[in-house]
């Protein structure tokens, strides 16, 4: 940045400041409160179930406990979030329920962001018959409902976590190649990758050191929105009773579980809807604060 | 102009056409790649081998794949997906007693989402950074982040704490002894017989599920219209109207509000897929009895015949409303006429 | 004094910095004055005339002085009465035809909710059938010929020409006294733009009307302004009446604005030396007959053919600057797109170096052998790759290693005048005159014989674009290259080139040398595109070609 100031100060001596990208970006996160609790309450979230053993009250919860004298208590001291049908700790599941579906966020996104940005990539850049038949595939993709889908894949096979994650994957990678697409195709048509092109540069440079470092700021935008799509993706698939065999707690499941007893034993259904809501917030928030510092659209 | 609108509906046709085909294809893969057998699971475990054979013989699986594919788009195309194998009534027709409920649902949905979102995303845009916008802001990032079933069990835990009398479950009061039989659609039957009281309860039965259901839309469209106007609001046709004191209502209210409704329009038709899959979700909770209640039974039972019957409708449904919302958008947009007329 | 600004100081808040963007501006403009501001990018020019409006954006904020009109500081009215004041008082000309039109509504509707609110604010009362008699009233005024057709028609389908002159017709709507013309005809064609300038001259001679003309472009203003300011970073730095400006300028800025100008005719003009071509020598690259037919398939309307280029020849011999000059429209990209290998020839044939030429990815010999340079900055270089990464591509393709690389950077860097510090610069850390240097470096890294400059400078300020073309010169001499230069500025080509070729829909109109195209030209679209070039003295306006109306309209769009 001072260079130029520097240089451009001894041709035009009262040339205006010109302020860097970082400054401009860091400027637009630091100053949205919405983006700094999003990035808080998201660090607390991979805390929480990092720790989730050490944090948890009563760790010994998440397995097969059956306390009947216990069940069903309502908030107390010894119970922060009162106790489930057969008197497990509902706070010490919660918090591992986070791990559940932080899991689950990073085995679908962990698959599904690559092969989506790959298929992008190349159905933008390559055009042809492999664009036509890679967007093709994704808008008939996008014709299916994903809850309806994911529901289907994942019972045909074997309701459990594996397969929900399968079957979530089957089908997220398509907003990503959409995305993907879309911008490798506004950045493909610049002046610069034909004069990449002209000067040389393999396609697999083209790909990967010119187009891809001009697709991270919208991949990583739409990652982190879609941390928060697939924890709710996935609280909704095990709600309707598909994902995690019990007793392992998921925070879906222990919404589905706690409705049968409402609205007496209203703690059964709040804590967990409360976890849900706070992790897809934060992941949302941080998401937004995310577009608004790059200034993408995704 | 015409020919471009008439070129416009051919393409998504074909387009369509295309959509509902592979559609078919893959989910005759997913009912193929199934362990275990539909005939067996069909008539049960004391079934003989014979039996079992006999009916894999009905039901075309001595075939090779191939042609039990071309064999099942040829009925799909006329409307038959089988019997299911669960209750062993044809699926098309039970497909068709359940789906009013649904598009019901669907359509008063789409209607709040529509009524709600815009003016909301206008308003919020409009008075910018002020507490309006915050406040917006709270309402539409609840909408987007809650999951829909958490919405629909609190408001029925809202419904029974203040107002008990309200019912939070079905379609219609059953007291009133009264059958939609003439469109399927609770409220327009009831209109149609001059049953007031059904009409009445219809509706009653009706708000919740569908404010459930419509959250998340409205989270999403309110967040879409809301940047599109900030963003139109700082484009030169803006400043032109300013710069010759057009007032900034005539401006909002007219010209940015058409602009800015094409973003959150096209964006309507892809939220659809969504939309049904919540669906199933807001119809479990509300015990509504619907399209994907019958779905989600299927799924469950691995009804194999019914599963893809209702993947296809879904698939339908959102091809419909794609080339509804594609019609409307042409018409808000004269760009897109143009583009095929050239 | 119809409008006298008087020490306007103005900043912008942005990313929590302060910035002061007018410094004390004082400008008047007496009634029925021509005025002209000048800058370039960045001048503060565009912001003092929305100060002027009262359109400035929410960020920025007038921290002192007076904008007194007609005596009364408009910046002490109430909003209501300077609302009142909108396309009244004061109209602007908005700069960019398109965007200057809501794509979704009719230009009928723009113009009749212009009309009706300020009827309204005047409190007059009119209906539907007399605004719509008004506004064709006014739209023939500005030589809409059918204004029904217009008015029912949206921006898009109108021509950028035509766009331009409902704008014109939207500023006067309300006979306004003071007109502000921010850069009308900029974007367009140079006959086009032109047309514009006469027509805003005669409308203001006509009406009596007072002119505000903000510009970059020196032949413009002598064209429409008696008065002129000169505005630099926020201030004015030197104002007078036009002949002492243009003839004797005193600040060393003005002065090089001025110079930076390219002559058409005259003294002033650097005629470029014929190559002597030997005997028997062949061309460098020899189009021969090329013809280029898009064809598109359509849905329920079978094939429709499009002639971007058509039955077109010309050779260029090693060591030319040779010039391809065209309005938009006329093929001359099409024609480098094909000499560069990109396009495939419909039919005739292209000859490089005596090489046919293919598609650029089968002919590996050639592709060395032509680069190119973009018109566009901004997006000639990526913006996430380093100088260093960008330049080091072709220098990896040529097979040198690390080291030769870094060494070859530098060297690269010295040609084209740039430190050696920029190497790890970002695109966006980059002003645009040296985002083009960086480029033409890139160009010249991987050795070629020949560059297609497909207008280099035409994003840029004069000043700036002086510098490039003098690098561009000193690089041919330097390394004996052959430029094929594609423009559509004939001053700048006409101090450039050797020769030009110049084109008009898909057709060679004419070629020659540039002094024999100049000051003699045959076709009659030479001579009217030539006629229509702003120049910056009476003396140069003498001797363009004479060129009759009715010529004119039959190249007009």
């Amino acid at each position: 940045m001072s260079a130029v100031s520097s240089s451009s100060a001894a041709l035009q001596p009262a040339a205006p400041k010109v302020l860097s990208a970082r400054y401009m970006a860091w400027y637009r996160f630091s100053r949205n409160p919405a983006a700094v609790i999003g990035a808080f309450i998201v660090t607390s979230v991979i805390l929480i179930a990092v720790f989730a053993p050490l944090i948890a009250p009563y760790a010994e919860h998440v397995g097969s406990v059956v306390n009947f004298r216990a069940r069903h208590l309502p908030p107390d001291l010894e119970y922060l979030a009162g106790t489930d049908k057969v008197g497990r700790d509902i706070l010490s599941r919660t918090i591992f329920g986070f791990r559940i579906s932080l899991l689950l966020v990073i085995g679908v996104l962990g698959v599904s962001v690559p092969i989506g940005t790959i298929l992008g990539l190349v159905s933008g850049y390559a055009g042809g018959m492999t664009e036509r038949v890679i967007t093709g595939l994704t808008n008939i993709m996008l014709a299916l409902p994903p809850l309806v889908m994911a529901l289907a894949i994942g019972n045909v096979l074997e309701p459990n976590l594996t397969n929900a994650m399968i079957s979530v994957t089957l089908l997220w990678w398509t907003w990503h190649a959409r995305l993907v697409y879309r911008v490798t195709r506004t950045v493909a048509s610049e002046d610069y990758i034909e004069a990449a092109r002209l000067s040389g540069a393999s396609h697999m440079h083209i790909l990967f050191r010119e187009i891809l470092p001009n697709c991270v700021a919208v991949i990583s935008v739409k990652t982190t929105l879609d941390a928060a799509y697939v924890i709710l993706f996935g609280a909704s698939l095990s709600f309707l009773g598909l994902g995690v065999k019990p007793p392992t707690p998921d925070l879906g499941s222990m919404v589905a579980d706690g409705r049968q007893y409402l609205p007496d034993m209203w703690w059964g259904v709040l804590t967990p809807g409360f976890a849900i809501f706070y992790a897809t917030l934060g992941f949302n928030l941080l998401g937004d604060g995310l577009r608004d510092m790059f200034d993408v659209e995704a | 102009m015409t020919l471009g609108y008439v070129e416009l509906c051919a393409r998504r046709l074909v387009g369509f056409a295309l959509v509902l085909l592979v559609l078919s294809l893959m989910t005759f893969v997913l009912a193929r790649v199934v362990p275990g057998d539909p005939a067996r699971m069909a008539l049960g475990p004391s079934a003989t081998p014979e039996q079992v054979a006999a009916l894999q013989v009905e039901m075309g699986f001595d075939k090779p794949l191939p042609e039990q594919y071309l064999l099942y788009l040829g009925n799909a195309v006329k409307g038959d997906f089988g019997k299911s194998l669960v209750t062993g009534r044809p699926v098309t027709e039970e497909i068709m007693s359940f789906l009013p409920a649904t598009l019901e649902l669907v359509i008063v949905t789409i209607c709040i989402i529509i009524c709600v979102a815009i003016p909301l995303g206008v308003i919020t845009a409009r008075y910018r950074n002020s507490w309006i916008d915050s406040l917006g802001r709270v309402f539409s990032l609840t909408g987007v982040t809650m999951p829909s079933f958490l919405f629909a069990i609190l408001l029925q835990m809202l419904a029974a704490t203040y107002f008990p009398q309200w019912p939070i479950l079905g379609r219609v009061d059953h007291t009133l002894g009264f059958q939609a039989s003439i469109t399927g659609f609770m409220t327009l039957d009831a209109l149609l017989c001059l049953r007031f009281d059904v009409f009445f309860s219809a509706v009653q039965h009706l708000v919740f599920p569908a404010i459930a259901l419509s959250m998340s839309g409205i989270g999403q469209i309110t967040r879409i219209t809301r940047s599109a106007m900030i963003e139109h609001q700082r484009r030169d046709h803006t400043l032109t109207l300013r710069s010759f004191g057009v007032p900034q209502r005539v401006i909002t209210f007219r010209y940015l509000l058409k602009l800015s409704s094409i973003a959150p329009i096209t964006i309507l038709g892809l939220e659809f897929a969504a939309l049904i899959g919540n669906a199933f979700v807001v119809e479990m909770v509300f015990s509504w009895g619907g399209f994907a209640s019958y779905g989600l039974e299927a799924i469950l039972q691995k009804d194999l015949n019914a599963v893809m019957a209702v993947v296809m409708v879904a698939g339908i449904f959102f091809i419909v409303a794609n080339l509804v919302i594609d019609i409307i958008l042409a018409l808000l947009d004269p760009r897109l006429r143009f583009k095929e007329a050239k | 004094m119809l409008l006298d600004v008087k020490d306007l100081n103005l900043s912008f808040r942005t990313y929590g910095q302060t910035r002061h963007i007018l410094k004390g501006v004082n400008l008047q403009i007496p009634e029925g004055g021509r005025v002209a501001l000048i800058g370039e990018t960045g001048s503060g020019k565009s912001v003092t005339s929305k100060a002027i409006l009262g359109t400035l954006p929410d960020t920025a904020r007038i921290t002192s002085g007076q904008i007194l009109f007609d005596s009364e500081d408009i910046l002490q009215k109430k909003a209501e009465a300077r609302e009142k004041m909108k396309g009244t008082a004061f109209s602007i000309i908005m700069q960019d035809p398109l965007s200057s039109f809501n794509p979704v509504f009719r230009i009928g509707q723009h113009l009749e909710d212009v009309l009706r609110y300020a009827d309204i604010r005047l409190g007059e009362v009119t209906n539907h059938e007399d605004r719509i008699r008004r506004i064709d009233e006014v739209l023939q005024m500005v030589q809409l010929g059918d204004p029904e057709r217009v008015r029912k028609a949206y921006p898009a389908q109108l021509s950028g020409g035509m766009r331009q002159r409902v704008l014109i017709a939207l500023a006067l709507l309300h006979q306004p006294r003071l007109l502000i013309a921010d850069e009308p005809g900029t974007a367009l064609d140079v006959t086009i733009q032109d047309e514009i300038l006469n027509l805003i001259n005669r409308l203001v001679d006509e009406n009596g009307l007072s002119l505000l003309m903000i510009t970059h472009n020196l032949g413009v203003v002598r064209q429409t302004a008696d008065d002129v300011y000169v505005m630099r970073f926020g201030e004015i730095v030197e104002h007078g009446p036009i002949g002492s400006i243009f003839r004797a300028p005193k600040q060393a800025y003005t002065q090089q604005l001025v110079e930076a100008i390219p002559a058409l005719y005259g003294e002033r003009v650097k005629e470029q030396p014929q190559v002597e071509v030997l005997e028997g020598e062949k061309p460098v690259i020899e189009v021969e007959d090329v013809s280029k037919i898009f064809e598109s398939r359509r849905f329920l309307r079978g094939k429709s053919e499009f002639k971007a280029v058509q039955n077109v020849s010309f050779d260029v011999f090693r060591g030319e600057v040779f010039g391809l000059a065209g309005e938009s429209g006329s093929g001359k990209t099409t024609m480098a797109r094909m000499i560069m290998g990109i396009m495939e020839a419909s039919t005739g044939s292209i000859t490089i170096d005596g090489h046919t030429r293919g598609l650029w990815n089968k002919d590996k010999d050639l592709r060395k052998k032509i680069q190119i340079i973009y018109q566009n900055p901004g997006t000639s270089l990526n913006p996430k790759r380093t100088v260093r990464q960008t330049l080091s591509v072709p220098l990896k393709a040529l097979g040198y290693d690390a080291q030769k690389i870094d060494a070859r950077i530098r060297e690269l860097l010295n040609y084209v005048e740039l430190p050696e510090h920029y190497m790890s610069a970002y695109a966006h850390e980059l002003s645009g005159g040296q985002k083009q240097r960086v480029a033409i470096a890139r160009a010249i890294a991987a050795e070629p014989e020949i560059i297609i400059l497909d207008e280099p400078t035409s994003a840029l300020d004069v000043s700036v674009q002086a510098s490039v073309i003098k690098l561009l010169q000193r690089l041919r001499d330097e390394l004996g290259l052959t430029y094929l230069f594609i423009s559509h500025d004939l001053s700048l080509m006409r101090n450039f080139c050797s020769r030009i070729a110049i084109m008009r829909k898909g057709q060679l109109v004419e070629q020659g040398t540039v002094r024999d195209v100049f000051e003699n030209p045959k076709h009659d679209y030479t001579r009217t595109l030539i006629s229509a070039i702003p120049v910056m003295t009476e003396e140069e306006e003498q001797q363009k070609p004479e060129v009759s109306a009715e010529v004119r309209a039959q190249f007009l769009v």
